[in-house]
């Protein structure tokens, strides 16, 4: 009877391992482009022939002590309600301490690190859900205000998932921090409540991602060949059909060497009760093509949770 | 005898007497009770209260003002539990309530009960501002009972993580 009981249990806890939770989402809190070109904290370079500005985060961050403040709060807010958030700072700093020891590592036959122009692109400070924040102070005589507003955007859907903003009351003395200390406080329950209605909604219809299809030109094919009489789009489109949440996807764009999927509803564990992220979704879609009768090799590239690429014709 | 029979009767009435007060005091406390599940009692928002509270007046009816005080900590819970408030003047913003259905309280009825009965958990997270002291604009004759606004600070921050950790509420990183 013991060893049954005691069978029970280890079973019980593999099971409980097996279902694990549902993968949780980074935050990381960032200043808005409007809140860093009002300060002054951008930088300008040159795409290509045309002059671009971009926020020069790690300027800001040296500059303003109230935006430190600010991140300080949210992120600590968020902590107690479970979410504790990337900083932005640190992420900027691990950033460029790795790439100094990824240009200095080498094996002991002289081998350096390998890393393709995507990996570089791919070396930026990043998180599922951004807080961008953004205040301006509002003088009516000698009286201040702030004006505050906090976004939760996906980053990968580009979707607004939550936001709270709004003016404090107006003040002859608090300085600007209090008031904007206030004003965190004042906004943080309605922002997480309507971060809760996001998440009741993914947990509900499944995550939302997005997923694109090229193909390598070295492959001779293209969405537009045919298998079995039906395009390889169709194809695709009918995957999505039948492993999509509810069969909810939209195509956004086909055409013969690229297909670009939003809105994709992704299940949040897999049929072993395991997390699933969009490569993981997206594994099973390159074994569908791998498989005969299409027997296409595919590569996969991921970013975050909620978006992926396969670029079909080679690995 | 006579005289004997006179005293009993004398003390009896003494006695029925000196109760009808702290009878019609329960008598208010119990109809308060039954305001409160009835949502009968309005809420405002008087500022940004410090870090984890919300600093709100509460306006309560009753024929008894002292009642009205007391009632009123147990309405400010039951309201940032069940009714949120709106925002308005003074920078305050609207705050939702904390259940997400005012269903919440009859699913729990057992736990709410216990939680609104006289000395129950309820008081823990609340406190009075002034020492109770009611401004004579916030004490008004609405027919026959009274309208008392009482500024009261609620430590919401708590209150959540201990509605959360009952089940009551679902904690922002349920399922993660």
């Amino acid at each position: 009877m013991k060893r049954i009981l005691s069978l029970i249990l280890v079973i019980g806890i593999l099971m409980s391992g097996a279902f694990g939770q549902a993968k949780k989402p980074t935050l990381m809190v960032v200043p808005s482009d409007n809140w860093c070109k009002d300060h002054g904290f951008m930088m300008k370079f040159n795409n290509q022939g045309s002059s671009e500005e971009l926020p020069d985060y790690k300027k800001a961050l040296q500059g303003s002590s109230d935006l430190i403040l600010v991140i300080a709060k949210v992120s600590e807010l968020m902590a107690n309600r479970g979410f504790p958030c990337k900083l932005l700072e640190q992420e900027l700093k691990k950033l460029s301490e790795e790439s100094a020891e990824d240009a200095m590592l080498t094996s002991k036959s002289g081998a350096g690190v390998a890393e393709n122009p995507i990996d570089k692109l791919k070396k930026s400070a990043k998180a599922d859900i951004i807080l961008q924040i953004t205040w301006s102070v509002n003088v009516t005589g000698p009286k201040r205000s702030v004006t505050f507003v906090l976004q939760g955007i996906d980053a990968y859907t580009g979707k607004q998932v939550a936001s709270a903003s709004g003016t404090g009351a107006p003040s002859f003395s608090a300085e600007l921090p209090v008031l904007l200390e206030e004003a965190v406080l004042a906004h943080i329950d309605n922002f997480n409540n309507q971060l809760q209605a996001h998440f009741d909604d993914m947990f509900a219809n499944g995550r939302e991602i997005i997923v694109r299809l090229k193909k390598f030109d070295s492959w001779d094919g293209d969405f537009e060949s045919e298998y079995g009489g039906k395009e390889l789009g169709q194809v695709i489109e009918e995957w999505f059909q039948n492993n999509a949440v509810k069969g909810r996807f939209n195509t956004t764009d086909a055409t013969e060497n690229m297909m670009l999927f939003e809105q994709v509803r992704i299940p949040i564990y897999d049929e072993n009760g395991k997390a699933m992220d969009a490569r993981a979704f997206c594994r099973k879609l390159q074994n569908f093509l791998k498989n005969p009768p299409y027997n296409l090799p595919s590569k996969l590239m991921m970013k975050g949770l909620g978006q992926a690429t396969i670029v079909v014709g080679e690995k | 005898m006579k005289r004997n029979i006179v005293l009993v009767l004398l003390s009896a009435a003494f006695m029925f007497i000196s109760t009808i007060p702290a009878m019609s005091q329960a008598r208010a406390k119990k109809k308060a009770m039954r305001d409160m599940e009835a949502f009968r009692y309005e809420i405002e928002c008087v500022g940004t209260g410090v870090q984890g509270t919300y600093l709100i007046k509460v306006w309560t009816y009753s024929k008894k003002p002292k009642v009205a005080i007391e009632q009123s900590k147990k309405n400010a819970v039951h309201g940032v539990i069940f009714k949120g408030f709106a925002g308005g003047g003074r920078g305050c913003t609207s705050q939702k309530p904390l259940a997400s259905s005012p269903d919440v309280e009859d699913q729990f009825s057992e736990f709410f009960d216990k939680f609104f009965a006289d000395g129950g958990d309820y008081y823990k997270y609340v406190s009075l501002s002034n020492d109770g002291s009611i401004d004579s604009e916030d004490r008004l004759k609405v027919g026959k009972e009274y309208k008392i606004g009482v500024v009261v600070s609620v430590m919401k921050d708590a209150l959540r993580k201990d509605l959360e950790n009952a089940g009551i509420i679902k904690p922002l990183d349920a399922g993660f």
